[in-house]
């Protein structure tokens, strides 16, 4: 009995464990250059700021509105991976990953807050999804060629 | 073993990826440098077309089914076990003097794993042998395979290794045993096992499809760094077979 528990523990934990370094190691992906940069102006995504003002200021955090500025990036850039230059019009396999990944991750932030612990670890992984995700967008673009319009251009005209 | 439609939906959406993956490793001429993964995946697909074959011909609660079922079960674990082998070998293909207690570690572990399984049997021995010794020998596996994996883990940290495909690789393997392994456990302690043993299903069903898409990734998406040493190729499964 007591060893049936040890081990439903010890493999539940691993379980968690080996997704999130699966999802870890498909984030440290090397793109060619800084896609997310063109794709974050042009949609004026908030994720960058808020991690330059976590890593460098040590800013407090307002919950709600973290809550609210990750969340509206997240949708932003789901929609953009799915529909921006995009000829299948779904999602990866990898980017379903870790989809699943940031909601995790989410509702790992809702609980951290609530235990008061390492709030400021969960939403640098979250920005460093949502990076991922600007730089995917930006790469599919930069690939496509439409003439002389800009990256801002071609999103604007969606 | 239930006979939901999602099980059903699950269970092709299983075999398809195996075959898809199959088919992607044939026609790049990959089968020899992921030897392991391409065993691997040739075992599952094996098992999956067994059982869905012996189910349609025979029913679920047939005799005939439970004894492929098992029988499949016990090539699964097998095949899982030398998979781990051959990652230890690609994982220590530049620390020799590691590979030496490694190759001395498994099949101690093999032996360890079925001397544990026969005592729990001796002590059982009005109970079938397939009833009793191959469940037990099976799931003591499955769980030793996830302790050994989780070691590959820790050693390929500890070397610091360049290989991001043998880690994503051994992540893949990771999922597809802590899952099963954890609901092995929870069959053991819910007293009705009824839910437990469907939930058992489906998340082990969830579990291979998971680490098919990791593995999938890992094939298609990242680069193979696995280290030549001194002309050699990456080893053949049947290489690590022998040593060991």
């Amino acid at each position: 009995m007591i060893f049936a528990a040890l081990i439903l523990i010890l493999s539940t934990a691993l379980f968690f464990f080996y997704f999130q370094v699966t999802c870890q190691r498909i984030l440290r992906r090397q793109f060619d250059r800084e896609y997310f940069q063109s794709i974050v102006n042009a949609n004026r995504l908030e994720f960058p700021s808020l991690r330059k003002s976590l890593e460098e200021f040590g800013a407090p955090i307002d919950y709600p509105r973290l809550r609210m500025m990750l969340k509206c990036d997240f949708l932003a850039l789901t929609y953009l991976l799915k529909n921006a230059a995009n000829l299948n019009q779904r999602y990866s396999r990898e980017e379903r990953l870790l989809i699943l990944y940031f909601r995790w991750q989410f509702l790992s932030l809702a609980v951290r807050r609530l235990l008061g612990v390492g709030e400021k670890k969960a939403i640098l992984k979250l920005t460093s999804i949502l990076q991922y995700f600007a730089n995917v967008v930006g790469q599919r673009v930069d690939t496509v060629k439409f003439g002389n319009l800009t990256v801002s251009d071609y999103l604007l005209n969606l | 073993m239930d006979n939901s439609i999602a099980g059903l939906v699950l269970q092709c959406a299983g075999i398809i990826s195996e075959a898809a993956l199959i088919v992607y490793l044939a026609r790049r001429g990959l089968w020899k440098r992921q030897g392991a993964v391409a065993f691997y995946l040739g075992c599952l697909l094996l098992t999956e077309l067994a059982r869905a074959g012996v189910l349609y011909a025979n029913g679920l609660n047939s005799p005939q089914y439970f004894y492929v079922y098992w029988s499949t079960d016990f090539l699964l674990v097998i095949s899982a076990f030398l998979a781990v082998c051959f990652f230890f070998r690609r994982a220590c293909l530049r620390e020799e003097r590691m590979w030496r207690y490694v190759r001395l570690l498994l099949p101690l572990t093999l032996i360890l794993v079925v001397a544990i399984s026969s005592i729990l049997f001796l002590h059982n021995y009005h109970k079938l042998f397939f009833s009793y010794f191959v469940v037990e020998f099976n799931q003591n596996l499955y769980f030793t395979c996830l302790v050994l994996n989780t070691l590959l883990y820790l050693l390929l940290q500890y070397i610091e290794s360049t290989d991001d495909q043998l880690g994503l690789l051994v992540c893949g393997l990771g999922i597809q045993f802590a899952g099963p392994a954890a609901t092995f456990a929870l069959v053991h302690l819910t007293p009705g096992e009824a839910f437990a043993r469907s939930l058992s299903s489906t998340v082990m069903r969830l579990c291979t499809l998971g680490a098919l898409f990791v593995w999938a990734y890992a094939v298609m998406h990242v680069q193979d760094k696995a280290i030549r040493v001194a002309g050699h190729d990456v080893p053949v499964l049947a290489e690590v077979a022998g040593h060991i």
